[in-house]
């Protein structure tokens, strides 16, 4: 592995970046527009219903919180269509780099971009509403790199559907991560699902992760198996996704790479 | 010294052969053009070449190494362009190039861009966006790119398609100018004939997957027994294309021009039959076969 050949990949997304409105509007219109929304909502919500001061901090925080696993699939799978929308594979792997190196790339620019949306919306979160989301401490950072890991196994999960099934199923590319979002209980607790929505959440990562950022929110602290059992299924639903991905590619270099579009 | 072998290379797509049981090499030095009717199975070769399409089976030696283990340092020193392939059409020239040189470790990246960009006559496209530059300019961006990284071996798909004929000329003197000072090993594909002929130490004929010939731009042609005669008819178009009727020889008639195909050693004959005939002609010119010739033959009997 060759880190000259995974900062060219990451190189190029970022002169991309730079020159796609639609993909900085993207990563910075949309969390906008989520604070606003659900902000407002919360801020009316807390000035009919006094008791529930906490509304805004789990709003705001699942909002925050949420950007991380969007922008992290996010990035993995619309850098992946622009190549293909670009043509571009081909003069890719043409050259040395490596599949490995390519996918830590796309991993290194999920999180330079969530990185950027999320500080954006915690600097608007902050500026609307007064909402800090350090209060969560040291926990922030499994919380993060757990969210970060969901973003990633969808993401790789949708890109390895299309390449095997080419552009025809690229919506996926801005839908799939909202397929996981219900079962999350991103905004509400996991007791208020149906039962057998209940039984989706128990094997959906985020869901444990949400969960415990309430509890933080609630009482200061958070139990560590719900922090452990997100971990494991992250890592299972990450070695699963890659290797699929893998398998994909793979595919792809049987039927010709120039052919996946 | 052989830089590419190629032995018994098959890819098979479902039922149908795409590339059947091919071999051949190139050696250190050699332009090498890979010729073949669409759908001959060129292209799926190339790809192959590249590693950008897996073969059913067969083997690929780059430099006397596997292809599939020693895959990053053969493709260190190889490189491709393709008129028909595309760079982001959102970044700028320098960008790509800046990307390109990352991607191959260059030394100097700076120096080697300023170089490039030179050489291909593209300084005032530097920083116009991809999507900007009409198909001559991406056609010479794409070999910027492929030359980017003093490559040892070179891949070009129809390098020269869409140029102007000035700076195709100019393109074929560079790529004979890089085999001569740097031994750059290269393998063309072309539907430009004379191209291949110009540039061409060897042609292989590529037909339904299969290779069909493999000589000299010049060896080629001379399998083909027919030249091409070409008469301006002063008195006897009539008798004359009686007569080519008669024999059943090829022609083609433009006002009192007539074109007929005669076999090369029956031309002085054909003529003093034709004088026999009391056809008078002003003008005569004797075209010999060309590889264009092998090529249209190849094509029509299939």
């Amino acid at each position: 592995m060759k880190i000259h050949r995974i900062y060219a990949v990451v190189l190029r997304f970022l002169f991309l970046f730079r020159r796609s409105y639609d993909r900085i509007s993207d990563a910075f219109y949309w969390p906008t527009i989520d604070l606003l929304l659900w902000g407002l909502t919360s801020v009316y919500f807390r000035s009919i219903m006094p008791g529930a001061s906490r509304v805004i901090l789990v709003i705001m925080s699942g909002i925050l919180l949420w950007i991380i696993v969007w922008r992290g699939q996010y990035e993995i799978t619309v850098n992946l269509l622009e190549d293909l929308w670009n043509e571009n594979l081909i003069n890719m792997f043409v050259s040395p780099l490596r599949f490995i190196e390519w996918i830590i790339a796309l991993i290194v620019i999920g999180i330079i971009k969530a990185f950027l949306s999320f500080s954006f919306a915690m600097f608007m979160a902050y500026l609307l509403y007064k909402v800090k989301i350090f209060f969560f401490g040291y926990y922030f950072i499994p919380i993060i790199l757990l969210l970060i890991m969901t973003g990633w196994w969808v993401g790789f999960f949708v890109a390895g559907l299309i390449l095997r099934f080419g552009t025809k199923v690229q919506t996926f590319a801005w839908t799939m991560v909202a397929v996981i979002s219900p079962f999350s209980a991103i905004y509400y607790p996991l007791s208020i699902l149906p039962n057998w929505a209940q039984i989706v959440a128990k094997i959906t990562p985020t869901s444990y992760v949400f969960e415990g950022a309430r509890e933080i929110i609630a009482r200061g602290s958070v139990s560590p198996d719900k922090l452990i059992i997100s971990l494991v299924l992250n890592v299972v639903y990450l070695f699963l996704s890659l290797w699929f991905l893998r398998r994909s590619f793979k595919k792809v270099l049987e039927k010709g790479l120039v052919k996946v579009y | 010294m052989d830089v590419l072998t190629v032995k018994n290379l098959t890819k098979k797509f479902k039922n149908f052969i795409a590339v059947n049981n091919i071999s051949f090499s190139l050696k250190e030095g050699e332009i090498l053009g890979f010729l073949g009717p669409n759908g001959a199975g060129k292209t799926t070769t190339i790809q192959m070449l590249l590693g950008v399409l897996t073969p059913t089976a067969g083997a690929i030696k780059y430099f006397n190494q596997d292809f599939t283990k020693h895959r990053e340092e053969i493709l260190e020193q190889v490189n491709f362009s393709s008129t028909y392939t595309k760079l982001p059409w959102r970044l700028t020239v320098r960008e790509n190039l800046t990307f390109a040189s990352f991607l191959y470790q260059i030394n100097n990246r700076r120096a080697r861009i300023n170089k490039i960009v030179k050489i291909f006559k593209i300084e005032r496209l530097i920083n116009q966006a991809m999507s900007e530059l009409s198909a001559g300019q991406l056609t010479r961006v794409n070999l910027a790119k492929a030359f980017i990284n003093y490559p040892k071996v070179l891949l070009l798909d129809e390098p020269t398609a869409s140029l102007d004929p000035d700076v195709a000329d100019y393109i074929r003197h560079f790529l004979l100018e890089e085999r001569r000072k740097f031994k750059v090993s290269i393998i063309i594909t072309s539907h430009n004939m004379a191209e291949v002929e110009e540039v061409c130490d060897r042609v292989i004929f590529i037909n339904d997957g299969k290779i069909i010939a493999d000589d000299t731009p010049d060896g080629l042609a001379k399998t083909i027994k027919t030249s091409h005669v070409e008469l301006l008819i002063k008195d006897g178009l009539k008798r004359t294309i009686e007569f080519c009727q008669n024999r059943q020889m090829q022609y083609v008639l433009e006002g009192r021009y007539i074109v007929i195909d005669v076999v090369e050693r029956e031309i002085p004959v054909f003529l003093r039959e034709l004088m026999d005939k009391g056809v008078y002609y002003d003008e005569i010119s004797i075209d010999k076969p060309t590889l264009q010739d092998y090529f249209l033959q190849i094509t029509r009997k299939t």
